[in-house]
């Protein structure tokens, strides 16, 4: 009987004890594992290097924006007819007409390589992927084909291969049932680092001119960091908080 | 596999100069063609029969995933050196049953798809002038049997 | 009380049967030769473009998957609810769902770009996608309500249905909410990016899987001469009755909650008012013939105790199930995506224009053949194993 009533009144000391001691346990742990969720989530200033684009769409005209395109498709050996709804475009030329004042500019869009690239998320086997360096990019090896990352891209950047190809270039394999979009030219970024140009780019830069810059966004010292930070830009769809590696100024 | 080896076998016992079979009735040993300067290839000839698959299929991930493309086991440098693009003749494509990889796979029965995607040749001169000044050079002095670069990379 | 039910293959000379079996097999073997045809030309042969990259194959395998997921109900309100009017139709009920579930994911497996690479999909896994999370429900799916049908027939493992029929109960909710949340997750797309898509097609899975049940269970009691008494499809019917009400008010909520926001204004108005075939489907097919006509023949005064009501119902409601499918699907591909908000776009690549959408006789063919092979597995079901009652009479109060 005595013994009962011991335990009676232990009880609620034990618990009492229990839960300060959980509620010390986390107090202690918690802000280690803020600290070390916070240390991995960001990598803005860790040492891989992000390339990204900045493209000034004042210092562009209508038939600079061919030769973008013109451009990517000679390096990675894709076609597109005008007229055909299934013919993959990697790069394109978009018109913008402002609806109050009429005014009219000419931009390249491509694949954004974002930092959070919702294509990326949806892609069922992970064929869809981003690279330590930012470069978003299709695995066509283990892409099935689903499309679901054309679903979801916000800026219908990707491109689904409606048949059967010949005549690939080495440095650009594509083939029937796989999906695509713009590489950045991560053939050149391979093997020249930052002093890759992309072929769009290469296009457009002649002489002293410069219309497209490419470049590390980690690093302050590259010249397209400096210009942002000089000039700005916009990038498409900020809203949705993707951070995209392209941007633009003019619009 | 079991095919693989199965096809495998009886060239081993085959040289390089013999075309016609021994003892298969009217089958073909295929015989592909060595390209005239190499004195040969990546790895030794049992080593390539028995594993190219191996070293493509590691290959491919780390050139996709890492950004490895100067290897030894690139494909673009099998199809460089094993179907290389001349100016006179018309170049060997996959459905050619006298392309390089073609003559072996028809001979084992194993259907490959690298080539629904790969170039299945490799960069002709014509195709090359496509291509900037920067990059060709880049491209014809690429294609040789040395490691990695890791200058290019950060890590 | 139903312990003394007793459940019996369909007879093989019930005339008419095998007749059916064997148009069904042809038509799903044509289906599967389309799907191969599409599969070496390329999908250039269908009508999916760069724009619309899922079309009527989708419609129809998001269809019966969603049907699938409801097909379960019955049986789910016999397990996990304790309805015991219920239980007779608990065995069929899993047979149909996996029956219809198979007959979707053939069809989504064979539209892939790359079929071959099956095996990829099974064993690479991008735990953040929806799409890869569903490949695990669907499949679980199959093996837990197999074993759910089991532990439901065999005498001995009676006891364990219950758990199962509630494993069974939670999985396919979860299972809907990933098929609706393929869309609902979504924002890049005016017409998607929304919580109400998952909860949407968990309604519609009770509405869809219960039409196709009414129609199946009806024909197959005819076929087979069974005794169907009109008690048990007064409760089927007032089961319909609800969930296409329910379907109702969530398309109702889904709209106006769209309709509030001013950047929606002008996706609304192509959905609801100048969308051409579009607004057409939408207020003709999915809301008039798929919900406010059956509601109609459902509650009529008149008609409620109507077989015949019962089975137009029923179909009415299908036809709304291809018409919302196709909304969302395709209407909402259809749309185009708002990347520069106050400018006319215009590019090679069709950006800012409604993209054109019209279906090949390839896709219709898959879409078909997956329809005729889920009936197929369900009817051979029923030939093989004892599922249906024997016979369903009249119940004694």
């Amino acid at each position: 009987m005595a013994t009962e009533l011991d335990n009676i009144e232990l009880r609620p000391a034990r618990r009492k004890f229990l839960k300060s001691a959980a509620a010390l346990a986390t107090t202690l742990i918690a802000p280690g594992i803020i600290l070390y969720k916070t240390g991995h989530a960001s990598n803005t200033s860790s040492k891989n290097p992000r390339w990204g684009l900045l493209i000034d769409t004042n210092a562009l005209s209508e038939s600079d924006v061919d030769a973008c395109v013109n451009a990517c498709q000679r390096e990675h050996g894709w076609e597109s007819d005008p007229d055909s709804r299934t013919d993959a475009q990697w790069i394109r030329k978009v018109k913008l007409t402002d609806t109050e004042s009429g005014h009219q500019r000419f931009l390249p869009m491509m694949c954004m390589h974002c930092e959070n690239p919702p294509c990326v998320d949806v892609c069922p086997t992970g064929a869809s992927f981003k690279r330590d360096d930012g470069i978003v990019l299709v695995n066509k090896h283990t892409c099935i084909g689903c499309r679901y990352c054309m679903m979801a891209c916000p800026y219908k950047a990707r491109s689904f291969i409606h048949e059967p190809l010949k005549d690939q270039l080495p440095v650009a394999p594509r083939g029937k049932g796989t999906v695509e979009s713009c590489t950045l030219c991560v053939h050149r970024i391979d093997r020249d680092g930052g002093n890759a140009v992309p072929a769009c780019a290469e296009a457009v830069n002649q002489g002293d001119r410069k219309a497209i810059w490419f470049g590390d966004l980690h690093d302050p010292q590259s010249e397209i960091s400096q210009r942002l930070h000089a000039l700005g830009a916009v990038k498409l769809r900020a809203d949705m908080g993707l951070n995209p590696g392209v941007r633009y100024q003019g619009i | 596999m079991l095919v693989c080896l199965l096809g495998i076998l009886p060239l081993g016992s085959v040289t390089a100069a013999d075309e016609t079979a021994s003892g298969f009735g009217e089958v073909v040993i295929p015989s592909p063609v060595k390209p005239a300067d190499a004195s040969a290839c990546v790895e030794p000839v049992e080593v390539m029969r028995r594993d190219h698959m191996k070293f493509l299929t590691h290959q491919r991930d780390a050139t996709v995933l890492d950004g490895d493309r100067e290897t030894k086991y690139s494909l673009v440098g099998c199809m460089d050196c094993h179907n290389p693009a001349s100016t006179g003749e018309e170049v060997i494509r996959y459905e050619n049953p006298q392309h390089f990889c073609a003559e072996c796979h028809a001979y084992a029965s194993v259907k490959i798809d690298c080539f629904e995607c790969h170039a299945d040749r490799g960069l002709a001169r014509s195709e090359q002038s496509r291509l900037t000044m920067n990059a060709q050079s880049r491209a014809l002095s690429a294609h040789t049997f040395s490691h990695k670069l890791d200058q290019t990379r950060g890590d | 009380m139903q312990s003394s039910m007793r459940y019996a293959e369909i007879k093989t000379s019930t005339p008419n049967y095998w007749g059916i079996l064997v148009v069904l097999a042809v038509i799903a073997l044509i289906g599967f030769a389309a799907a191969h045809h599409m599969d070496t030309e390329g999908h250039h042969i269908t009508g999916m473009t760069n724009q619309v990259v899922w079309g009527l194959p989708h419609v129809f395998a998001i269809f019966l998957i969603v049907a699938a997921s409801g097909a379960l109900n019955l049986a789910s309100i016999a397990s996990v609810f304790g309805k015991q009017d219920y239980k007779p139709l608990a065995r069929f009920s899993a047979v149909l769902s996996i029956a219809l579930l198979v007959g979707g994911l053939a069809i989504l497996l064979l539209d892939l770009g790359r079929p071959d690479r099956l095996i990829i999909a099974m064993t690479y896994y991008n735990f953040k996608s929806i799409f890869a999370w569903n490949i695990i429900l669907y499949t679980g799916f199959i093996v837990i309500v197999l074993a759910y049908l089991w532990l439901m027939m065999e005498r001995r493992m009676h006891r364990w249905s219950k758990p199962a029929g509630l494993l069974a109960f939670a999985w396919r909710l979860i299972l809907t909410t990933g098929t609706g949340s393929i869309f609902g997750f979504l924002v890049a797309r005016e017409a998607y990016d929304s919580a109400l898509l998952a909860p949407l097609f968990i309604v519609m899975s009770f509405a869809f899987g219960l039409a196709i049940f009414i129609l199946l269970l009806m024909l197959i009691f005819k076929l087979d001469q069974r005794e169907l008494d009109d008690s048990h499809l007064q409760r089927l019917r007032k089961l319909l009755g609800l969930f296409t009400a329910a379907v109702l008010y969530f398309v109702i909520v889904f709209h106006l909650t769209k309709l509030y926001g001013t950047q929606n204004h002008d996706f609304e108005r192509f959905i609801l008012l100048d969308g051409g075939i579009y607004t057409l489907m939408f207020w003709f097919f999915q809301v008039g013939l798929g919900n406010l006509l059956p509601l109609a023949m459902l509650y009529a005064p008149g008609l409620q105790r109507s077989n015949p009501a019962l089975v137009i119902a029923s179909l009415l409601v299908i036809v709304g199930a291809f018409a919302q499918l196709y909304i969302i699907i395709v209407g909402g591909q259809a749309y185009p995506l708002n990347i520069f908000p106050g400018y006319i776009v215009e590019s090679s690549f069709f950006d800012g224009v409604i993209n054109a959408y019209t279906p090949s006789l390839w896709e219709f063919l898959l879409g078909i053949g997956g329809v005729t092979s889920a009936v197929l597995i369900a009817l051979l079901g029923i030939r093989v194993l004892p599922i249906m009652p024997e016979g369903l009479p009249a119940e004694v109060k």
